[in-house]
This record gives C-alpha cells, sequence and structure tokens, in this order.
C-alpha cells in the first residue's frame, strides 16, 4: 500500500467513492433521533402522571410516526449505538412542570425541523413540513 | 380536501395557495356570523391573516410576471353553516385544507420563498388546533399537517 499509492489511487475506491467510509450519515439522522427521542419524552411524562394520557397519547404517537416516517424516506435502518431511551423525565412530578419540559422540548424540536425543511431537497421538503408544523401545534397543545 | 393535483412549478404552486387563500377569507364571512365573543375574534383574526397571505402572494405573483388568478364571485359551502358547530367545523376544515395548498408548494419553492410557505403551513395548522380546542374536538392536532389523507 505505502509503494503503490498512486496505483491505489485509481483501483481503490477513490474512483467511484467519496473518500469517507463508512458512507456519511444522512443528514436526517438527527431529525429522526429526535422524533425518537420526543416520542419516548411524551410516554415517559404520561407514565409519571397517568391524568395527562388523553393530552399526551396522540402527541406522542405523532412523534413516532414522524420517526418511522423519516426512517423510511433515510432508508436505511437506525445506526448502532444510538440510544433508544428519552431524556429522563427529570423527576418534576408537577404536571406544570412535566408540561414546562415538554414545551420547552417542542419548541427546540420545532426549530430543527424547519431549519431542515429549509435545508432539505425537494423531495424532502413537504414532510419536513409537516413535521415542524406538527411540532408547534404539539406546543400550542400542550398550552 | 387538498389540491386536486400536484402543482408543476413554483407559480403554479403560489397560484394554487392563493385560490386556497381566496376560498379561507370568503368561508370567514358565514363562519364568523354564527360565531360570538372569543370565538368570533378569533374568526377575525384568522380572516385578517389569510387576507394578508392573499395581498403578499397576489404581490409575488404579479412582480414575478407570472398569472395571478382571480377570485371567483362566490363559493359553495360544503354543508349548511347554520350554527355555532358548523360554523366551527367548517373553519376546522378551511384550515386544514389551505395547509395542504401550502404544503404543497414546498417542494417547488427554496430559499425564503420557502419559508414562507412553511410559516403559512404551520399558522394553518395552528389556527385548526386552536379551532379544534374551542370545538372541543380530539385530539387537538394531527401527526402531518396539510398531508393529504
Amino acid at each position: 500500500m505505502v509503494a503503490g499509492g498512486a496505483t491505489v489511487a485509481l483501483t481503490g475506491c477513490d474512483l467511484f467513492d467519496d473518500d469517507d467510509e463508512p458512507p456519511a450519515p444522512d443528514p436526517l439522522e438527527p431529525l429522526a433521533a429526535e422524533s425518537a427521542a420526543l416520542a419516548a419524552q411524551h410516554r415517559a411524562a404520561l407514565a409519571a402522571d397517568p391524568s395527562l394520557a388523553d393530552r399526551l397519547t396522540p402527541i406522542a404517537d405523532a412523534h413516532q410516526a414522524h420517526a418511522d416516517e423519516l426512517r423510511r424516506v433515510i432508508g436505511r435502518p437506525a445506526p448502532s449505538g444510538t440510544p433508544a431511551g428519552a431524556p429522563p423525565a427529570s423527576g418534576a412530578a408537577e404536571p406544570d412542570g412535566l408540561l414546562a419540559e415538554l414545551q420547552a422540548a417542542e419548541q427546540t424540536g420545532r426549530e430543527n425541523a424547519a431549519k431542515a425543511c429549509a435545508a432539505a431537497p425537494a423531495e424532502r421538503a413537504a414532510l419536513l413540513g409537516s413535521i415542524a408544523a406538527a411540532r408547534a401545534t404539539h406546543l400550542e397543545a400542550l398550552k | 380536501m387538498i389540491p386536486r393535483t400536484a402543482p408543476t412549478g413554483p407559480a403554479e404552486a403560489l397560484a394554487a395557495a392563493l385560490t386556497a387563500e381566496y376560498a379561507a377569507i370568503w368561508a370567514y364571512g358565514p363562519i364568523g356570523v354564527r360565531l360570538t365573543d372569543a370565538a368570533r375574534t378569533a374568526a377575525r383574526a384568522a380572516e385578517a391573516a389569510h387576507r394578508a397571505r392573499r395581498d403578499a402572494l397576489i404581490l409575488q405573483l404579479s412582480s414575478g410576471g407570472g398569472q395571478v388568478p382571480a377570485d371567483r364571485a362566490g363559493y359553495a359551502l360544503p354543508y349548511p353553516v347554520n350554527d355555532r358547530a358548523s360554523a366551527l367545523k367548517l373553519a376546522i376544515e378551511i384550515e386544514e385544507r389551505t395547509a395542504g395548498f401550502w404544503r404543497a408548494a414546498l417542494p417547488h419553492t427554496t430559499g425564503a420563498d420557502r419559508n414562507r410557505a412553511l410559516a403559512a403551513l404551520t399558522d394553518c395548522a395552528l389556527r385548526a388546533t386552536r379551532w379544534r380546542r374551542t370545538a372541543r374536538v380530539t385530539p387537538l392536532t394531527v401527526p402531518f399537517p396539510g398531508r393529504p389523507t
């Protein structure tokens, strides 16, 4: 390898592939992970306070649907080593505390999805726009 | 409820969004007269927001030299709007419908135009959620606002 540098450059991976091995992660990976984390965070909150189930279950389900759809669009399974768990509901047993944490997470998520929509190729823009809009409505529904 | 045919370019997508805004503005007439108090105020605010989107679209389309579709003289209501319940039902549906047109514009736009389309989609989705709350419809949200069902 050391001696045949020029030959390797022609016959090795460089001719057809970019340098980076393994392939670069899909730019939607962070958003897919965020959707999964938001779903888990809502499920953890409603486990901590079952009286919130009516409000939080549809939102948790929506985040899971987003994660599934993003995974389908990415076309690859989630990278191994991705933490499946949610940020723990941080011991805020008060419903107001739980809701405030969820609102903060939805606000951040809404901004991230809007940025992803702005940067996306045409074929992904509609899905990402729906996800950004959905997260905005979650924030409204949590008020 | 959602665009019948997919737009083929940015001008077509924005012209389609404009026709949806015309219809929304019109619909808030019969909606508003069946509502009272805070709900009527919300209907007026929603109508004003749709007028602002309409005006911005007309400006954008005409300055781009494209065709600016004209408003219609009137529209057929999908069902009688003769009480508060039917007015709220139509308000939810008109916001969902308009969201669909703005969502359809996203793939055909870039940069500031796409951000404006996303802002409009989000505003429609938020108003639909607030109208569901007013109408006590649950859940308050849908998983993919604006997506054809």
